[in-house]
């Protein structure tokens, strides 16, 4: 594979460039395009008795998607994943401005600190939460210390459990790239607006906010699809009973074994990721460059 | 050319990891079988087990038929065996290799779902029952209607299993749980779709843990859970619902395309000694069909209300149901769904 | 899919310290001071949410009882147990093998790729860049199922070499990415020059090249390395029967409550996520200086 790198002159683009580029495009020719053509594929077949997929062309995948069942499985799946989107901003927005606007030192620190969370495992991380939640968990032994409450409350196993975990869970997906923007924010620019007399709630509005959208777009794109796909804080926090489209793909897969409906809702996950992708983009071009 | 040296190596030794000495896999339930009883078997054969584990009999069909994996011993439940028989999925056992077979109870053998004992040997049985946790439930809990009422909100859990939940409320209703077709869906559709408003949790793998959380008071689970939860608090009482419910048969059964069928039964074989089932009861206490391990219990073991239930109940295998099984996980995912 | 890239800045974490100039101006103009204390203030309590589970976690990891939220005394049992615990040991052996094969050749194809992009660029290089990114982007549920659907087409068994292969697959990018931003650096006489002096192209990458892009290589490879190991969803799909890996058995841990093993696994996790993150953060300052 050496000789993949031997050129004899500088920058020449020709063919030998494609020879280099081969065993990267081959990668993702086959592992992620020919899979993501399979799942479409799939989606129009049948299963058999014992859940074997079955060749033979048919559209009632798709039809399915329009029960009941499924319709409220759509609605929740992007009502949770718009909520823990908003949230994420709302709470994170701030955070990312912070960091973006302190000193050299001080910046590095916090923004290790939001690190670790974004790397580490999110299973560990939300299991974290099933310990406090709990019934004979940490907040009800805490708060029954205190006098504050007799009965325990019920807080594991309800939406509100489910929507904290994914704000938990997202939260650094969205701290990161909006920092990204606001670090490169020019200061000028902010201070142009308050010369002006502006408001800071005026400048944040008119100024900071369009200048890091490319950011919060970026956010969203990484926050709201893998909400609407995460199945493990689901049902960790959830109790296996608020199902979002990632519970119900996982569940034609895994236990189910009905793999051709699994697929046309893995399809319909592709095309609400594409139209996310290209509003999040067409949104986020302005004010970049 | 040195990392290609390094990769190459690395290579070699994920390849000899996944080769090496004689083996055999098995596809069981989740922590259903002992690591004891595994070493046991690998140090007296020198035959190598891998366990991959599921949750759940569907699980076990599509990993057994996704052809992306060979197994030699599998653990479905009565019904699936009957299912897998039918389409050739299982070798037949040749009873000459299982001299041990003679330990199993009269009463656990020739079942309806594989007469004669073709395809399976019985591993554990056990049943499905309702677990009261009496200190907080003080109302006489005897079946599955009294378990639904709407004062036990968000205070249940049951299993996460659509055959099971579907079969509830047709004994409720007092159908045969094995004439499964739209009609009967039809009828156990408005029961199941009041009981989801009151479950709190769903959980196959080990529902006892919300039980002794204390996050649930009420559960609709395995026999051998609630065994398990008897031991730890007394407090736990299990309920076998006068509805009638579940007898479960889990077996060991050989893949037609194990590849190697021989040490498949000297494994089923091994498992079958008195004194290795007792291994398995001793961490999973359902109704172990084998006589001679039974001697082998402690009185305490064999007083557990949830093992070796007293008394009469209405107990029924499950049959194969073909096509109408997709039918059973369409209704539950729905029902779920709106939840 | 023109902009995929200002869109991820996740991907772009690499050089997130990258791309701000030496500032000269003040980063908070006079009049936003006070909010600037305002959003501190929101930012040490949005720090202390997320870390207040993980700190409880670990603190609870030496609690005595195995149960209770109530502190039963300190031990240190839970830990000395994990390594008799062979189910947990085996799937830490799965997780680092899957993990060092994945960095290796993630780093190969993610370095090539960046070097090919870098010295040639051709026509269709947004289309390249956009399709190289495509497994960081895509959910990770889809490419779960899909490469599972791929694998079971092609009757290839699930183990070791779907594990790495799935996981080098979204693993490369990041690489890719950091590599990239590298070579934006690189002064282009550097090359001229080291063959000026008589070295052939092949030793001009490897005497010159490399050494100036080592620093993004480690940090890629080791980003490579965490996301490998803590990948839990794919995994989920794609490991074979006696293949879990680490995250998978946490996972399993979590769903049958089995609560002192795993506040001690989990605590251990996210040490070593710790110390990985910190190393890619020293590394990375040293590749932008």
């Amino acid at each position: 594979m050496t000789n993949g790198v031997s050129v004899s002159t500088l920058p020449r683009p020709g063919s030998r460039v494609w020879l280099l580029m081969l065993p990267l495009l081959v990668w993702v020719a086959t592992f992620v395009i020919a899979p993501t053509v399979l799942l479409f594929i799939y989606s129009f077949c049948q299963r058999d008795e014992l859940g074997q997929v079955v060749f033979t062309f048919t559209a009632d995948n798709y039809s399915r998607l329009f029960e009941a069942g499924m319709w409220m499985v759509f609605a929740r799946s992007i009502i949770y994943a718009g909520a823990t989107t908003f949230l994420c901003i709302l709470v994170g927005y701030p955070v990312a401005y912070f960091i973006g606007r302190s000193p050299s030192t001080q910046r590095q620190i916090l923004l290790m600190l939001v690190m670790v969370p974004f790397w580490s495992s999110f299973v560990v991380r939300a299991y974290a939460w099933c310990t406090i939640l709990s019934d004979g968990g940490l907040l009800n032994g805490f708060l029954a210390s205190l006098k504050i409450i007799a009965e325990p409350l019920n807080l594991l196993y309800t939406p509100t459990a489910v929507m904290l975990g994914l704000l938990y869970t997202y939260l650094p997906f969205m701290i990161l790239p909006i920092y990204g923007s606001v670090e490169k924010l020019d200061t000028s620019m902010i201070e142009a607006s308050m010369d002006l007399y502006a408001s800071p709630w005026q400048t944040y509005w008119r100024v900071i906010l369009p200048l890091t959208w490319p950011g919060v777009t970026a956010g969203i794109l990484l926050v709201f699809v893998p909400a609407i796909g995460m199945f493990a804080v689901t049902d960790l926090l959830g109790g296996a009973r608020v199902p979002l489209l990632g519970n119900v793909i996982q569940n034609q897969f895994v236990q189910a074994r009905n793999w051709p409906f699994g697929s046309a809702l893995g399809i319909v996950m592709l095309v609400m990721f594409l139209a996310t992708y290209l509003l999040c983009s067409r949104r986020g071009v302005p004010s970049s460059n | 050319m040195k990392w290609i040296s390094c990769l190459a190596v690395c290579l070699l030794l994920i390849a000899s990891c996944d080769k090496g000495a004689k083996s055999i896999t098995l596809l069981a339930w989740s922590e259903y079988v002992p690591q004891k009883v595994i070493d046991g078997f690998e140090k007296e054969t020198g035959i190598k087990v891998h366990y991959d584990a599921i949750d759940n009999n569907e699980a076990l069909v599509q990993k057994l038929l996704s052809g992306a994996s060979k197994y030699d011993v599998i653990q479905p439940s009565e019904y699936i065996i009957e299912q897998l028989a039918k389409l050739n999925k299982l070798a037949v056992l040749d009873h000459s290799k299982l001299p041990n077979l003679k330990n199993i109870g009269s009463q656990y053998m020739d079942m309806p779902h594989d007469r004669g004992n073709k395809y399976s040997v019985p591993y554990m049985t056990g049943t499905v029952g309702i677990v009261v946790n009496t200190e907080k439930v003080k109302e006489p809990i005897h079946g599955y209607r009294d378990l639904f009422h709407p004062k036990y909100t968000k205070r249940i859990v049951v299993l996460n299993d659509a055959r099971e939940m579907v079969s509830w409320a047709l004994n409720c209703l007092g159908l045969d749980v094995n004439e499964i077709n739209p009609r009967s869906l039809a009828k156990a559709k408005p029961i199941l779709a009041d009981w989801v408003r009151l479950i709190r949790v769903y959980d196959s793998d080990s529902p006892k843990t919300s039980l002794s959380n204390g996050d649930c008071d009420l559960g609709v689970v395995w026999s051998g859970e609630a065994a398990k939860l008897w031991e730890e608090n007394q407090k736990f009482v299990y309920v076998l619902p006068e509805e009638g419910t579940h007898m479960f048969v889990d077996s060991l059964a050989i893949p037609v395309d194990a590849p190697d069928v021989d040490a498949a039964h000297q494994f089923i074989n091994y498992c079958l000694r008195p004194e290795i089932s007792k291994l398995i009861s001793d961490e999973f206490p359902y109704t172990n069909p084998n006589l001679q391990a039974r001697k082998l219990l402690s009185q305490k073991q064999l007083d557990n209300p949830a093992s070796y239930p007293k008394g009469e109940a209405k107990l029924g295998t499950f049959r194969d149901i073909g096509k109408a099984s997709s039918d059973v996980d369409a209704l539950i995912t729905n029902l779920k769904s709106q939840g | 899919m023109k902009d995929l890239r200002s869109n991820s800045n996740r991907l772009n974490l690499a050089n997130v310290e990258n791309g701000s100039p030496i500032k000269t101006k003040p980063l908070i103009p006079a009049g936003m001071a006070r909010v600037h204390a305002i959003l501190g203030v929101w930012t040490v309590a949005v720090l202390a949410f997320l870390y207040l589970p993980i700190v409880l976690l670990s603190v609870y990891s030496f609690n005595a009882s195995k149960w209770a939220s109530a502190w039963h005394g300190f031990t240190l049992d839970w830990y000395l147990q994990l390594p008799h615990n062979q189910a947990l040991i085996d799937s830490l052996i799965h997780s680092l093998l899957v993990a060092i094969v994945t960095t290796l050749l993630a780093t190969i194809l993610g370095t090539m790729g960046a070097w090919v992009a870098h010295r040639y660029e051709t026509r269709y290089q947004k289309f390249l860049d956009a399709t190289l990114l495509l497994p960081v982007v895509m959910p990770e549920i889809l490419m779960g199922v899909s490469l599972l659907i791929f694998f079971a087409t092609i009757k290839m068994q699930l183990g070791y070499a779907t594990l790495v292969i799935s996981h080098t697959t979204f693993c490369f990018p990041f690489v890719l990415l950091a590599v990239k931003a590298r070579l934006a650096g690189m002064d282009a006489s550097l090359e001229e020059a080291a063959m000026d002096l008589g070295a052939t192209p092949r030793a001009a990458f490897i005497r010159v090249i490399l050494p100036y892009l080592r620093p993004a290589i480690v940090s890629g490879a080791l980003m490579s390395f965490t996301l490998s190991l803590d990948e839990l969803i794919i995994s989920y799909f794609v490991a074979g029967p006696d293949r879990q890996t680490l995250p998978m058995k946490v996972f399993s841990l979590a769903r049958t409550g089995q609560n002192a093993t795993l506040n001690a696994v989990s605590t251990l996790l996210i040490l070593g996520t710790c110390v990985f993150v910190a190393v890619i953060t020293v590394l990375n300052r040293r590749s932008m200086q």
